[in-house]
């Protein structure tokens, strides 16, 4: 009652004092997000950045416009979408595992997808080291390895394209492009980016069934004696198919990255830890690992069935240690892709609402 | 004048408003009689581990086991569930009505202290009992969506629900490897003929069990709140009354009902003890 009071009073104030010259009443819709069936009911929105349908329009945009990095040239465009591509479940894809930035740069690790970012509890990247998805829009647009650009040049540039004031309006209540703003919008955007259709969620809301050798997979997943991988990455229980942790899963014996997770919290035993990643959409998002070592996911499964490499590092998770490996036989492997094949969403890689828009702002396509 | 600004102002005032409001009515409820309240005191649990008589370290080979095995303990995260004070006049009051199941994690402060909602009527207690893990009637899937709790999910195949307790570490196997245990309980499942195979369940073990806290008698006076400390004695896990070795068991146990039976009688026997809080040490 209080609140449809308040909101009541709030609009009225706003209608009256609607001023001819001004463009538009700042009126944004809420936007809100249908928690899927199994999924955590606990959303990651920060308070000062309320999602709203036209903040979504305005980040979208953003997001697919290549003079986000404050270019024109059309040698220079680079935007979000120029690395995170929906058809890769938002990730560059093979044959790069390092993309390059606007001058050429690679970046320190391979590609993360952008799918169901809005359960991550706030660390972001692969060792946890961003705390925000809009803190991530503010590091792409001066990393060198990315837009390598000045906020000031993105504002300048965005600000200069008739329609995007427009859309400012709609979003934030003002025409002003700021920075802090065009992270808050494609924020939203990126939150609206969420995989729930795939075999297994219909499997688990009782709509289809799985196949015998997609069910052993599953077993294998699920299953300690097997090849118990859903500690890290989720199952039934976490659909998310990640638990946004980090752990060091034995890929190494020596560890030479300043940027894994022990860079971030200066735990010793964070050494070679990274997150371990969604394996939703898992097949279009090669190369694997933060360095992109395995190219093929029946690499990463002959990885944990027999080379395993032990360190002090290696998280307790991974007991196969002690026989170096899962020792799945062919047959094990096989039924172990079938499962995680499952996990696969076209729904999310096709849907229209996640591609670009039809026209961007500015009679500049892009 | 921006539209904004004039709503922000708006809120600005209402809260001024709503907050007045609301003193006024807080001031004019106090009423002499006898509340509820002024019959109860409050509870505060918290959860420590401790080996060999001092608070636990992490990740430091510096423990032996009962049975000779060196070992590491890199984290802890369990379920306390039903806690139950018992009454001197025989009478028990189940703290339940907020949180029933408390889940503590020994990476996460914020679990170590459980601030029991529920009033507790003024008076003398004999003990204090709860559920180690979650009892077979609670213990179903999906009833946790949000982390922590929700990463203790046990797999549907063994039985479905969450972990009691996931006690992950390393010891010095005997043959010369440090090996990684996965001290994990649950509901554990039975198969035919012994082979452990997803496919030859045919039944499964309600593993949870009861644990009296030693020496847990209280008073509580109205209106007071009491601090009392639930210890984990970690290295009673494997020792008391059955000697557990790592080097029988391995690094896995979650479809050895043998071991997690072991570690279950352990549990019961005396791994957790009870004091007043004395504060953090
Ligand atoms: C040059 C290629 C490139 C561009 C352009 C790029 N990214 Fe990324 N993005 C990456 C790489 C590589 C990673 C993994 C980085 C790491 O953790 O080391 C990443 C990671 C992320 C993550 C973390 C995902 C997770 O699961 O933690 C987010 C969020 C993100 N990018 C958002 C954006 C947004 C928004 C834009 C546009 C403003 C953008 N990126 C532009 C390459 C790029
Ligand atoms: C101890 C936790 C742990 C377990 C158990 C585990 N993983 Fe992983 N997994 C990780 C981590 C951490 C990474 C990322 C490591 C890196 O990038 O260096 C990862 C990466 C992956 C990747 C590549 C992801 C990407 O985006 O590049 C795949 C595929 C994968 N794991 C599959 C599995 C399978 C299948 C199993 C079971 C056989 C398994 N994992 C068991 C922690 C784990």
């Amino acid at each position: 009652m209080a609140v449809f009071l308040m909101t009541v009073v709030v609009m009225y104030g706003l209608s009256s004092c609607h001023d001819p010259e001004e463009p538009e009443p700042y009126e944004p819709t809420p936007y809100y997000i249908d928690i899927p069936y199994g999924f955590p009911t606990e959303l990651n929105i920060p308070e000062d950045n309320p999602m709203t349908v036209e903040g979504i329009a305005l980040g979208r945009a953003l997001f697919y416009d290549g003079r986000l990095n404050g270019r024109t040239h059309p040698d220079s465009l680079m935007s979000c979408y120029s690395c995170h591509r929906q058809e890769n479940s938002f990730e560059i894809g093979a044959p790069r595992p390092h993309p390059f930035g606007v001058t050429g740069h690679s970046t320190h690790h391979a590609m993360l997808p952008m799918i169901n970012l809005v359960w991550n509890p706030g660390h972001f990247g692969w060792n946890g080291s961003v705390s925000s998805i809009e803190e991530d829009v503010l590091g792409v647009i001066s990393d060198p390895a990315e837009f390598d650009s000045s906020p000031e040049k993105v504002v300048n540039t965005i600000k200069n394209i008739s329609g995007y004031p427009e859309m400012f309006q709609k979003a934030f209540g003002t025409p002003d492009v700021t920075v802090d703003r065009i992270a808050k919008a494609i924020a939203q955007f990126v939150r609206t980016l969420i995989s729930s259709d795939t075999r297994f969620d219909r499997y688990m809301r009782g709509e289809e069934q799985l196949t015998p050798e997609e069910l052993r997979g599953f077993v294998l997943f699920t299953t300690e004696e097997g090849a118990d991988c859903f500690h890290c990455h989720g199952g039934y229980g976490n659909p998310l198919f990640t638990t946004n942790g980090f752990y060091n899963n034995g890929k190494d014996s020596v560890f030479t990255d300043p940027y894994d997770r022990f860079s971030v919290t200066g735990n010793e035993m964070d050494k070679g830890a990274y997150k371990a990643t969604t394996l939703r959409n898992i097949e279009f998002t090669g190369p694997y690992m933060h360095d992109g070592r395995f190219e093929t996911l029946d690499d990463v499964i002959e990885f944990y069935s027999h080379d395993l490499v032990n360190s002090p590092y290696i998280d307790p998770l991974m007991h196969h240690i002690a026989d170096g490996g899962i020792q799945l036989t062919p047959q094990e492997k096989s039924d172990l892709m079938a499962f995680i094949k499952t996990l696969r969403d076209e729904t999310f890689i096709g849907n229209p609402d996640f591609g670009p828009p039809e026209k961007l702002p500015g009679n500049n396509p892009e | 004048m921006s539209n904004s600004f004039i709503a922000s102002r708006y809120f600005g005032n209402l809260t001024i408003l709503f907050v007045a409001t609301g003193l006024l009515f807080f001031s004019s409820c106090k009423k002499p009689e006898d509340t509820p309240e002024e019959k109860t005191g409050k509870i505060v649990f918290h959860f420590t581990q401790y080996n060999e008589g001092a608070p636990q370290r992490y990740d430091t080979m510096k423990y032996v086991n009962a049975a000779g095995n060196h070992y590491l303990v890199s984290e802890i995260q369990y379920f306390v569930s039903d806690v139950k004070l018992h009454r001197a006049d025989g009478g028990a009051q189940l703290l339940d009505q907020w949180e029933d199941i408390h889940y503590v994690d020994t990476d996460l402060e914020d679990t170590q202290e459980w601030k029991v909602y529920d009033p507790v009527e003024a008076g003398d207690y004999d003990k204090i009992t709860f559920t180690f893990g979650i009892c077979e009637e609670k213990n179903q899937s999906l009833m946790f969506l949000n982390p922590p709790e929700r990463d203790m999910f046990w797999p549907e195949y063994l039985g479905g629900g969450y972990h009691y307790m996931k006690l992950n570490g390393k010891w010095l196997s005997s043959d010369g490897m440090v090996k990684p245990f996965n001290f994990h309980l649950g509901i554990g499942q039975i198969y035919a003929g012994g082979v452990i195979d997803p496919d030859s369940i045919t039944g499964f073990v309600q593993n949870y069990f009861e644990v009296e806290l030693p020496a847990s008698s209280f008073g509580i006076n109205a209106g007071e709140t009491k601090e009392f400390e639930v210890r984990m004695n970690v290295e009673n896990w494997f020792q008391h009354p059955h000697v557990y070795d790592h080097d029988v068991w391995g690094g896995d146990i979650m479809q050895k009902q043998d071991a997690m039976k072991l570690g279950c009688e352990n549990g019961k026997e005396d791994v957790f003890s009870f004091g007043e809080w004395k504060g953090d040490n």
